[in-house]
């Protein structure tokens, strides 16, 4: 019995000296863009800071990203966009989830991955999944990912007043650079 | 992942096997695989594992003004890089002419149109034409500093310069003759709801009839203050510092400012039927405080060319 106690206690002490000392990949300055196109009315908004993390050992991924810093290039029509998403009440488009396919770190080359989870908008959190890519540079990390957002699965909705007309449905795209990270730092 | 399911599977054989395992080398590896199992780290997926905190952007502030005019002054407003700007201008004749005339609506309107072009995030330029003498404006801004959000510049300023043609025929006036100049230093700042700007403005005409002056001078207020997201009011007076026309008289007025989400409606009463700040230095013989006030209409809309 105390043989088993002493075993535990070793492991114990052992898983806990490896999760301090995880690394993960963070960025805080990744890109984010949507693409909204209907006829005569195209626009992308833009922004660059994305933040999130992913952490290859244990597969975790979290994302965020404030969307007042969506820019469209048209302040009047991003004002109107933020009243839309209310990012008073909500300011974070979210992704949380974890890898559900392989990568090898070993290997340079870009891989494609995929990631499950649940991805939150204007406050309505949906289970979700992505395909993207990512590459293993050195002690960073290259994510590439595109998907298509259907704005009504969220209850995002124009307001009838607003004159500026957006699709349905939206192509996301993100790009981000992680850079090494002990998780303590985050 | 999620190992729940898992701990269960683990556990259920232990306890089949009966006390004997706690013992056994099987039951130390069964028991050491259940712990390490349950203490992966991803055992807590679908949990943020990054504190959200919001972005602190240094970015220009927005609409200090929602319009590239006040009412008939310009503003500090910056076209975004790649947009048109596209504006209405409608003043009609004075209220004073009661019914009769439709508070002026029916006496006609000096109206100018115009468009403008966001070449840059700084840098602003087009033209337009207004009916009295059918005068053709070309001008330029350029936003030399602009109020961040962080307050790490505390103002916005813009320096605007303008070029009149009065294109009326039959006049007998040379090109030169029919050109008029407008620059402008304009300085602003945003107060939470509150925008102020003051614009020392110089106009020069290159050819006048006898007696009247051919450069003004004069200090443009203009004010702005959000009522909410969709409604602002606002007002403005350019007082003519230097040796003015005789009976003209210092323009000021009141807006009613609308944001639709598309276009920025500006109603208002003005003392000046002129559009362009050296032709209301120049010509505005009405006087706002003795109720010689018109009401006209500004419709701003702008469209994202790329």
């Amino acid at each position: 019995m105390i043989r088993a106690v002493c075993l535990l206690l070793f492991l114990w002490a052992g898983s806990v000296g490896t999760s301090t000392d995880d690394i993960v990949y963070y960025t805080d300055e990744g890109y984010a863009e949507f693409h909204s196109s209907v006829p005569l009315d195209t626009f992308t908004g833009k922004s660059d800071y994305l933040t999130g993390m992913i952490d290859l050992n244990s597969g975790e991924i979290d994302f965020f990203l404030d969307l007042e810093t969506l820019k469209t290039g048209n302040n009047r029509r991003d004002r109107d966009m933020y009243r839309t998403l209310n990012v008073e009440e909500f300011p974070f488009a979210e992704f949380t989830g974890s890898l559900t396919s392989d990568f090898d770190s070993s290997t340079t080359s870009p891989q494609p991955v995929e990631a499950e989870g649940e991805f939150t908008v204007h406050g309505v959190t949906r289970d979700f999944t992505v395909e993207g890519r990512l590459q293993k540079l050195g002690d960073s990390l290259i994510l590439e990912a595109e998907w298509i957002i259907d704005i009504t699965d969220y209850d995002i909705e124009p307001p009838g007043i607003l004159f500026y007309r957006v699709a349905d449905e939206m192509d996301v795209k993100i790009e981000a650079t992680l850079k090494e990270r002990n998780r303590d730092e985050l | 992942m999620n190992s729940d399911n898992d701990t269960i599977l683990y556990i259920t054989p232990l306890k089949t096997t009966g006390g004997k395992i706690i013992g056994s080398l099987t039951g130390y590896i069964l028991l050491a695989t259940l712990f390490w199992v349950t203490s992966l780290p991803f055992a807590e997926n679908a949990e943020a594992q990054i504190p959200r905190e919001r972005a602190e952007v240094d970015e220009p502030v927005d609409n200090i003004f929602w319009a590239s005019t006040n009412i008939g002054l310009r503003t500090v407003r910056a076209e975004s890089a790649g947009s048109l700007n596209s504006t209405v201008k409608h003043t009609f004749g004075l209220v004073e002419g009661g019914i009769d005339s439709f508070f002026g609506l029916d006496d006609g309107a000096n109206t100018r149109l115009g468009v403008e072009y966001g070449f840059t995030e700084r840098f602003t330029a087009g033209l337009g034409r207004m009916t009295f003498r059918n005068v053709v404006d070309i001008h330029g801004q350029y936003n030399i500093l602009r109020q961040t959000t962080t307050d790490s510049m505390p103002i916005e300023l813009a320096l605007y310069a303008s070029t009149g043609i009065e294109t009326l025929a039959g006049t007998g006036r040379s090109f030169s003759e029919r050109l008029s100049y407008l620059s402008s230093l304009m300085v602003a700042r945003k107060f939470n709801s509150l925008s102020v700007q003051l614009s020392p403005t110089l106009g020069a005409f290159n050819d006048v009839t006898e007696g009247n002056q051919d450069q003004f001078f004069g200090l443009g207020v203009s004010a702005n203050y959000e009522l909410n997201d969709r409604l602002a009011l606002s007002a403005e007076y350019l007082p003519v510092l230097s040796e003015s026309n005789l009976g003209t008289h210092n323009s000021f007025g009141v807006a009613l400012n609308v944001d639709t989400g598309g276009h920025i409606f500006q109603m208002f009463f003005t003392g000046s039927q002129w559009h362009n700040e050296q032709y209301i230095m120049a010509n505005n013989r009405d006087s706002f405080w003795e109720g010689e006030l018109r009401f006209g209409f500004n419709i701003h809309r702008v469209f994202t060319l790329r």
